[in-house]
């Protein structure tokens, strides 16, 4: 019995203490090294924030340019089908873009009426400055199945800051949460993290919760509200943090929320430097 | 003789390679679009089994420093994947130290003895020091498809042993 306890506390020292050969660090002057960094990191002492900042830069830059050909040779085979689907493409865009200079003269009148209408209520048309919105290359996109998010190339240089929203040709993607000089990580909106207040077609209000799959999910809507397919799912704008009246997605036969980006195809995104959060996000 | 020892040298590197490789690019095991639930830690997978059979070509500090890389690029807290990756290190040198022969059953026990206690760690401090939130079912697939694929690899990893670096164990 007190032979097979010896032999277990051996092997459990060794386990720990063991170096010589490879091994310069044993592993219990690495898990206390790894603990000491872990607490100075979530503690936030003054000094470890630039530190972390420069690291993360540093880091951002080598996996972008890591990743290179994994990028590059999905992006040819893309290119080369779409060429091959120009043809079809040119009468499809065709078609529709019959259909939307119909719809124009329809957009102008309501545009019109819009501006009359904010005039008589005397409010703001809250994303009117849009001067100050920067284009953003996605520089890493590492697909977790924890965490849903992307790194892109500006950081607190050019004025981006936590809160900031995120948008793709106008459609809403996520907002910023962690921002080095020269870089930032946007939260997706389909990261279980993310709840923003969005509002529906017909003018009800809920939250937009990332549900860690694809098509995040919708939450506290008002009571006998049936969710159908296809209602338009818009920023509500409540938040002050992300503009009203920016699309999202549209619902399907599920509830959940279709988003109009698919949040795994990001190669550039729009940061709106205007607006910032306020509070803890 | 000095190329063949600088491409023994490369092969006895690759496991390390591919072990930094997938912690600093974009490169995933998330086949989350092929199958909704499929994941996969393969970075435990490659540190246990190579810390079981061939210590030496992967050594501590580098796992360490692969862990920190892995959490700047996730966007965890520093430090935590290398708690998570030392305490595979950790169970698999007392099993190597407690073990004679090994089979791939065995191993295959252990590691899941040695994924629970790395992911009880990183999860439990995730849940307990930072904001983020996680969704219990996606650990629970991400565990399970782990040890799931372990044999799989132990397979892989065993190939490539004997036919790269030499099957005489340490």
């Amino acid at each position: 019995m007190s032979v097979s306890r010896d032999d277990f506390s051996i092997a459990f020292r060794s386990a720990l203490l063991q170096r010589g050969g490879a091994q310069t660090f044993s592993v219990l002057s690495l898990i206390f090294l790894a603990l000491i960094i872990f607490f100075l990191d979530i503690y936030g002492a003054k000094f470890t924030k630039p530190i972390r900042g420069f690291i993360n830069d540093v880091v951002y830059r080598v996996t972008f340019l890591v990743s290179t050909p994994t990028r590059f040779f999905p992006q040819v085979s893309q290119d080369l089908t779409n060429y091959f689907n120009v043809i079809e493409e040119n009468e499809r865009l065709k078609v529709e873009l019959e259909k939307y200079k119909s719809l124009e003269l329809n957009v102008e009148f309501l545009k019109d009426e819009n501006k009359n209408l904010q005039k008589i209520l005397e409010t703001e048309y809250f994303n009117q400055n849009l001067s100050n919105i920067i284009l953003a290359k996605v520089l890493v996109d590492k697909n977790s199945p924890f965490l849903k998010s992307v790194i892109i190339n500006k950081g607190t240089r050019v004025g981006v800051l936590k809160g900031m929203p995120v948008t793709k040709d106008n459609y809403l993607v996520g907002r910023i949460v962690e921002t080095n000089y020269l870089s930032s990580r946007v939260l997706l909106l389909n990261d279980l993290n993310s709840r923003i207040p969005v509002t529906l077609d017909q003018g009800a209000q809920a939250i937009l919760s990332g549900s860690g799959s694809s098509e995040p999910i919708l939450e506290y809507l008002p009571e006998d509200y049936e969710v159908r397919e296809a209602i338009n799912v818009f920023a509500s704008g409540k938040d002050g943090i992300f503009a009203p009246g920016t699309p999202i997605g549209k619902t399907n036969e599920d509830g959940e929320v279709e988003l109009f980006v698919d949040p795994n195809q990001l190669s550039f995104v729009t940061v709106n430097l205007n607006i910032q959060s306020k509070g803890n996000l | 003789m000095a190329k063949r020892s600088f491409i023994n040298r490369i092969c006895n590197s690759g496991p390390l390679i591919l072990l930094y490789y997938l912690c600093i690019s974009e490169v995933d095991t998330n086949l989350e679009k092929v199958f909704e639930i499929f994941t996969l830690n393969f970075q435990i997978i490659l540190i246990y089994f190579w810390v079981l059979k061939k210590p030496e070509i992967m050594a501590n500090g580098h796992i360490f420093l692969a862990g920190l890389i892995n959490d700047v690029v996730m966007g965890f807290p520093l430090g935590i994947s290398s708690l998570s990756y030392l305490i595979i290190i950790f169970v698999g040198t007392y099993v190597r130290n407690k073990s004679v022969n090994t089979t791939i059953a065995s191993d295959w026990f252990t590691f899941f003895m040695a994924m629970i206690f790395s992911s009880l760690l990183f999860f439990s401090l995730l849940n307990n020091f930072s904001d983020l939130s996680f969704s219990l079912s996606k650990i629970g697939y991400n565990l399970f498809f782990t040890l799931f694929m372990f044999p799989v690899f132990w397979i892989l990893f065993n190939l490539y042993q004997i036919s790269f670096i030499g099957s005489k164990d340490a």
